[in-house]
């Protein structure tokens, strides 16, 4: 356990699959260099297959005892699916009355191949939500644990899990640990690479760019211990943001509110059957596990209590009017780790992440 | 190097006979890096067994390999007045090379290694990557594709984001032209290590070394060749080398490869260490069936696996294999000292319940019972039964 830990905490109510938290970790991070097909950030519609295929079938975490259990490693192809692209340029260049427009490779799977199906019979009871996955910075990383080199540490200043890519040999144990499927193979460079929860922005004060650029304002982000953060009062003041799946044992630090609304199901002649809801509340049990009976009825509550009062704290933290009221990170904090380390204002913690734990100019020792 | 290696795959070498032993003599020439030399070599026959030690938690590579049998490589030596080279045959019907664009195919590979200077009356480091102040240095050549791999130094933190890049078009190719004359294409490492785990690369160019594979009837014939002396290793008159092999189609990597024991390369017309040629050539004179009675008495199987059909404890290391790769001094002196060397194993926050060593001021303790309260004819005979603990050659 770090000495902080940060979290993100991310409203499922508000989350409209739009996909621009992918696309900004994706610019930002991997288009390019061997990390095309990952997504450090995906948005996924649940009930589905998840991204990569089939998740949380493929094992890792640990067991009731605390061993770590094995996994599976997803191929590239039929799990995560090959990032194709079109002929743009072809046709841009005048010759598009002699090819038509077409993929690069003939695309068989692919993330969100099976968005907004989700489960039930359309119209009397479909349904679906979306639920956006990054790394979890679990406070028990099934990654690190699964590493036979070490490569891979947890900051003890922000609980930030990343990969020493200089002691990184591209063994893959830790996806295989990973329960969340959220470390990837990038066979380019041979190496793990994972999402770094933005760390050089974050050190600066800034949020993720997911969190920075979600349209729904559905991301919080701050430090847990922090008694003034939006995470810390979701989590553990008035507890209505969970784990996702904590039942892997690796006590992540991304949290949930639960979808708390669904529309009623229809009878057979269309009508509205009255007190029915589509989302099964088995579903967020698997999801979240029993803890989240008491955050929907908190949610409730509030939203109870907000329509006949008028006030709710919880309600307006969750609203979100302003950034500042989503973010709550600490440069300063960053800046005096530095200060008292004798550090490099602009990497602030460490310099691991690229340069390694053990690499000394003249070896090692 | 390949050059070199398609000339010496010419000269038909694999016909020639290999003798089997655990030494193995480095025939003098005048320059290792001649292959015309490699047709004064003697091969030897080395048998490579499966690495066991601990169970990865890679559940289809698992399966892969659960039922692995040894492997036998040729081996020959060469050395002159600067360097050693070492060649490596071994059979491995399907070949495989990491795909340039693939999450989970492996290469196959193969490694040399050697020990570095000892302390205290060992001859040898722990066979697996040495041991606390045992260091070893660690030779590795994998088989991998063309890598497009933009500044050819795997320094992520300068590399070109192509999207951006995309409307300027004669800088585009200007690049991609410079990315083609720097790309590397040879997965090649020199490690230095002091017990598995803390396996670090050398990257200062400290050692001079150049390693080589290539496919052909059904084999791999590797060589490496390394400088005698440099700032980790001293080599004369008897080099202890250990070789292990990768097989890709196995989802081989890391610990998952057949290793050999260690073996005595004696230096032809030097004087050898005869230390180390009794370590390495030592041979058990306990009586093995009292042996196995003997583990099963002293309650060993509680924390090791002694076949790998077991279930693991997760605690000692299994021990399917420990007859094949260790010598019997290192045996006797785990039964006697367990603490001598305890191989850090797995992250222990994998199995947090089953600890098989504490951190005391800085050194691991074994959890392991101390053992030396056995009689010396007894600990003889669990040696000789651990030195049968080994998969049949395939």
């Amino acid at each position: 356990m770090s000495k902080r830990q940060l979290a993100m905490v991310m409203d499922l109510n508000k989350c409209i699959g739009c996909q621009t938290c992918t696309v900004a970790c994706k610019t930002q991070w991997t288009n390019r260099n061997g990390r095309e097909y990952m997504y450090w950030n995906n948005v996924e519609t649940y009930p589905g297959t998840g991204y990569p295929k089939n998740w949380m079938e493929l094992g890792g975490g640990f067991d009731a005892a605390g061993d770590l259990q094995p996994g599976v490693i997803p191929n590239l192809e039929a799990d995560y699916g090959v990032p194709w692209d079109y002929n743009y340029e072809s046709l841009m260049g005048g010759m598009a009355d002699s090819q038509h427009f077409h993929p690069h490779v003939s695309p068989t799977w692919g993330p969100n191949w099976d968005e907004d199906q989700g489960a039930g019979a359309f119209p009397q009871d479909n349904y679906f939500f979306y639920l956006p996955r990054i790394c979890n910075h679990c406070t028990n990383p099934g990654c690190l644990s699964a590493c036979p080199r070490d490569a891979i540490f947890k900051r003890e200043e922000d609980g930030v899990v990343l990969v020493d890519l200089d002691r990184c040999q591209g063994y893959r144990y830790c996806i295989a640990g990973c329960p969340y499927k959220k470390i990837y193979f990038n066979p380019k460079i041979s190496k793990s690479e994972k999402c770094i929860l933005c760390f050089p922005r974050i050190e600066q004060g800034l949020p993720p760019a997911c969190a920075q650029q979600c349209v729904g304002r559905i991301r919080f982000v701050g430090f847990l211990d922090d008694e003034d953060s939006q995470v810390y009062k979701l989590v553990h003041k008035y507890k209505v943001a969970i784990g996702l799946r904590s039942d892997y044992g690796t006590q992540p630090n991304v949290y949930y509110i639960p979808p708390t609304e669904s529309p009623a199901k229809f009878d057979a002649e269309g009508k509205i059957i009255e007190g029915s809801t589509r989302l099964p509340i088995e579903e967020l049990e698997k999801l979240f596990g029993p803890a989240v009976h008491d955050s929907i009825a908190t949610l409730k509550a509030e939203m109870k209590k907000r329509k006949e009062t008028g006030v709710s704290e919880l309600l307006d933290l969750l609203i979100a009017y302003q950034h500042s009221d989503m973010f709550r990170l600490d440069n300063n904090y960053y800046q005096q780790v530095a200060k008292e380390n004798k550090r490099n204002p602009l990497a602030p913690v460490d310099t691991r992440y690229l340069a390694g734990k053990f690499t000394q100019a003249g070896g090692h020792h | 190097m390949k050059k070199i290696l398609t000339s010496i795959l010419s000269l038909g070498l694999a016909a020639s006979a290999a003798l089997a032993a655990d030494t193995i003599t480095a025939v003098k020439v005048s320059d290792v890096t001649d292959a015309n030399a490699w047709a004064k070599a003697k091969f030897s026959s080395v048998t490579l067994y499966p690495q066991t030690a601990v169970h990865m938690n890679d559940k289809k590579a698992n399966a892969a390999n659960a039922d692995d049998k040894a492997k036998k490589a040729d081996v020959a030596a060469l050395y002159d007045g600067k360097n050693i080279a070492l060649m490596v045959k071994w059979a491995d019907g399907t070949k495989s090379v990491q795909g340039a664009y693939s999450s989970d195919t492996y290469s196959d590979g193969f490694a040399v290694q050697f020990a570095g200077a000892t302390k205290g009356s060992h001859a040898l480091p722990y066979i697996g990557m040495g041991s606390d102040g045992r260091p070893v240095v660690v030779h590795l050549q994998k088989a991998t594709e063309k890598v497009y791999e933009p500044n050819g130094n795997k320094d992520v933190s300068t590399q070109v984001n192509r999207n951006q890049t995309a409307l300027f078009g004669k800088e585009l190719a200007d690049y991609d032209a410079k990315v083609a004359s720097l790309a590397k294409t040879d997965y090649e490492r020199v490690f230095v290590a002091e017990g598995f785990r803390s396996l670090t690369e050398i990257k200062d160019g400290s050692v001079k070394s150049n390693a080589a594979m290539a496919y052909a009837n059904n084999g791999w014939t590797g060589t490496i060749t390394r400088a005698l002396k440099d700032d980790y290793v001293n080599l004369k008159g008897t080099v202890p080398v250990a070789i292990a092999v990768w097989d890709g189609d196995k989802m081989g990597r890391n610990g998952l490869k057949n290793l050999s024991s260690w073996v005595a390369v004696n230096l032809e017309g030097m004087k050898p260490d005869t230390k180390v040629v009794a370590e390495i050539t030592e041979e058990s004179k306990g009586n093995a069936e009292k042996g196995k009675a003997a583990v099963d008495a002293n309650g060993c199987a509680g924390c090791h696996q002694i076949t790998s059909k077991d279930a693991p404890s997760f605690m000692g290391p299994s021990l399917a294999n420990v007859g094949g790769y260790s010598t019997v001094a290192y045996l006797r002196e785990s039964i006697l000292k367990p603490s001598a060397v305890v191989v850090p194993g797995y992250n222990r926050n994998a199995h947090s319940n089953t600890p098989w060593y504490t951190i005391e001021k800085g050194k691991r303790i074994s959890a392991m019972t101390d053992f030396s309260f056995l009689d010396k004819k007894t600990v003889e005979d669990i040696v000789a039964y651990l030195k049968t603990l080994k998969a049949e050659v395939e």
